[in-house]
């Protein structure tokens, strides 16, 4: 029996504006979408920012009603035997509300352990277990309020074993986390795949779904585009080549140019300080970098190199379509 | 890898929880914030409404004192719950509450609890105030009736505060509600003006109310009844508060159904 199943998912929002003339906009955030996850399996769920992910994972952990298929969790149906599958489930969200911000870490805990039916000699052993694992024990009776964004999402984790679920479903976890926070949180969801427990993870970190997940499902728009492992979906772009050219200014119409460019399949932007980074994808053995230069006109260029397609490749390839 | 089965413990989240929410929500509590709203308001509104009496000539201090005194109980019973289920959304704390297995007659209703507490404190504070500024001089011996029924008042003014409190699950700010249910109460309860005073239909809806009754009985205790002479009353204060207590349940399971299904449980 698969931990997680979702069957033909599908869930739709309607968006009501205006106040004498009242219009109402349907906006289909996931479009009946299937996936398994196994016990025991590490699975991410990847996708940019409005593509279903949260959607799908509030389906899951029973605070949205599909609008229409199904999904159970550990076989029960998240609709029709929703507090079984909270029992089940533990449900970590990134960012750092979400926590009572009066209480200190513990009596957060403690509070959470009251609603999850942990019994209070449990308790005792679990929490100090717990405040262990997230790196938070010394600081456990300082208000939340005090904590840094990191301390609360390590907080967020700990919230979500204290009935030690056998499924863990993580949202964005390392959202807005420091480097060396985010490795840590990342090692942290490593242990918990290796004490047997199913993870679900959302994520828009190639780099952290390629690390952590057994199988990953890509989904854009509300559909599922590509599901593997990180070294099938690697796979996709394996016949490509990507260029990269760091360029001080586009100027208007240059990445039409590049896209419209002969041999090209993919192109995709990334804003730094004060350049641009033109991630271009081609077929392999194919050489544009010239081209693309002519392409780009005046502007001051930087570094420019060839490589070969990482996941993030694969991703963007995956979800522009390309 | 087999489905898990915790003990469930409704009556730790009812009580173990009900506190740990207060704490949590109750922005009030600290001196700071609970002087000035949960002591020195109660104060002046029965000073105000005295004075009032005075000048107007139409009743005497112990009427406005009694009935301003257990009518400022709301200070808790409404404002006080609202804030503690109303405040879930704007610490954002309420999908991970909902996504909790607890039994959420325990889970809201708990949240009740510290609050009878509360209003008794706030009430007994503007019993005190009536005793020490105005012409308020109740038997000692009607004391302990005096609180039992200025207990069952703000325990049946807690029950209302959860129906109030419960659009806080379907609203963005369950202020819009508690502020002009904190005045209805001021209106309709005879806390200043007799019902008999008021027009056929503020007497029906004033009758339905949390307090209406716990007032009068209070006021004939104060003046020296027995409690057995208004028992009446207080059964229909009791009563009047249980119906609050079941209509604000269905309602938070209402809004929390309505909630998932329209998505507006993480709204602030």
């Amino acid at each position: 029996m698969a931990a997680i199943e979702a069957e033909k998912l599908r869930r739709t929002y309607r968006q009501t504006s205006g106040f004498v003339r009242r219009r109402t906009k349907t906006i289909e955030a996931v479009r009946g979408i299937d996936f398994e996850v196994n016990e025991g399996e590490l699975f991410g769920l990847l996708g940019p920012n409005g593509a279903g992910k949260t959607t799908t994972i509030k389906m899951l952990v029973t605070l949205l009603i599909p609008t229409s298929g199904a999904a159970r969790v550990l076989g029960h149906d998240v609709v029709h035997s929703a507090r079984t599958v909270r029992r089940n489930i533990g449900y970590v969200f990134g960012g750092d509300r979400g926590a009572y911000e009066r209480l200190s870490g513990l009596d957060n805990l403690r509070y959470f352990s009251e609603l999850y039916g942990v019994p209070p000699k449990v308790q005792k052993r679990r929490i100090p277990e717990l405040l262990e694992l997230v790196g938070l024990m010394g600081r456990e009776k300082e208000r939340v309020e005090g904590y840094s964004r990191g301390m609360k999402q390590r907080l967020h984790i700990a919230r979500g074993l204290l009935h030690d679920p056998p499924v863990v479903v993580l949202d964005e976890p390392t959202i807005g986390l420091d480097p060396v926070g985010a490795r840590e949180l990342r090692n942290t969801i490593a242990e918990l795949a290796q004490a047997g427990k199913t993870v679900l993870l959302t994520t828009h970190y190639m780099y952290e779904a390629d690390a952590l997940c057994d199988r990953i499902a890509v989904i854009a728009e509300g559909e599922i585009v590509a599901e593997g492992t990180p070294t099938a979906l690697k796979s996709v772009v394996a016949d490509r080549t990507v260029v990269e050219i760091e360029a001080y200014g586009l100027p208007a119409g240059a990445l039409e140019r590049v896209r419209a460019s002969p041999g090209v399949t993919s192109v995709s932007v990334e804003e730094r300080e004060h350049v641009q980074l033109l991630l271009v994808q081609a077929p392999k053995g194919l050489e544009l970098t010239q081209q693309l230069l002519g392409c780009l006109g005046d502007v001051r260029v930087g570094r420019v190199a060839a490589r070969e397609p990482t996941l993030e490749d694969a991703y963007v390839s995956l979800v522009t379509g390309s | 890898m087999t489905a898990v089965r915790l003990p469930m413990s409704g009556a730790r989240v009812f009580f173990v929880g009900g506190v740990m929410s207060y704490r949590a929500l109750f922005s009030w509590q600290s001196p700071t914030f609970y002087i000035p709203t949960m002591l020195a308001h109660p104060a002046f509104q029965i000073l105000f409404f005295a004075y009032l009496g005075r000048f107007s000539h139409v009743r005497n201090d112990a009427f406005y004192v009694v009935g301003n005194a257990v009518q400022v109980s709301a200070m808790a019973g409404v404002f006080g719950v609202a804030m503690t289920i109303g405040g879930e959304r704007w610490t954002q704390t309420l999908a991970p509450l909902l996504a909790t297995p607890a039994n959420r007659m325990a889970l809201f209703l708990g949240r009740a609890l510290p609050q009878i507490a509360n209003g008794f404190v706030v009430s007994a504070f503007g019993f005190l105030v009536g005793r020490l500024l105005l012409n308020f001089d109740p038997p000692l011996s009607s004391l302990p009736r005096l609180a039992l029924i200025v207990l069952v008042s703000t325990a049946a003014c807690t029950g209302f505060g959860l129906v109030v409190g419960a659009f806080g699950l379907r609203l963005r700010d369950v202020f819009i509600f508690s502020n002009p249910a904190y005045f209805l109460m001021l209106l309709f309860c005879g806390v200043n003006v007799p019902l008999s005073a008021l027009p056929h239909w503020m007497q029906i809806v004033g009758s339905g109310m949390p307090l209406t009754h716990g007032i009068a009985a209070a006021r004939e205790v104060a003046a020296g009844a027995s409690l057995s002479s208004v028992s009446t009353l207080v059964w229909k204060e009791a009563l009047i508060g249980a119906c609050y207590f079941l209509a604000a349940y269905l309602l938070l399971r209402l809004f929390e159904a309505e909630g998932r299904r329209r998505a507006s449980l993480e709204l602030v």
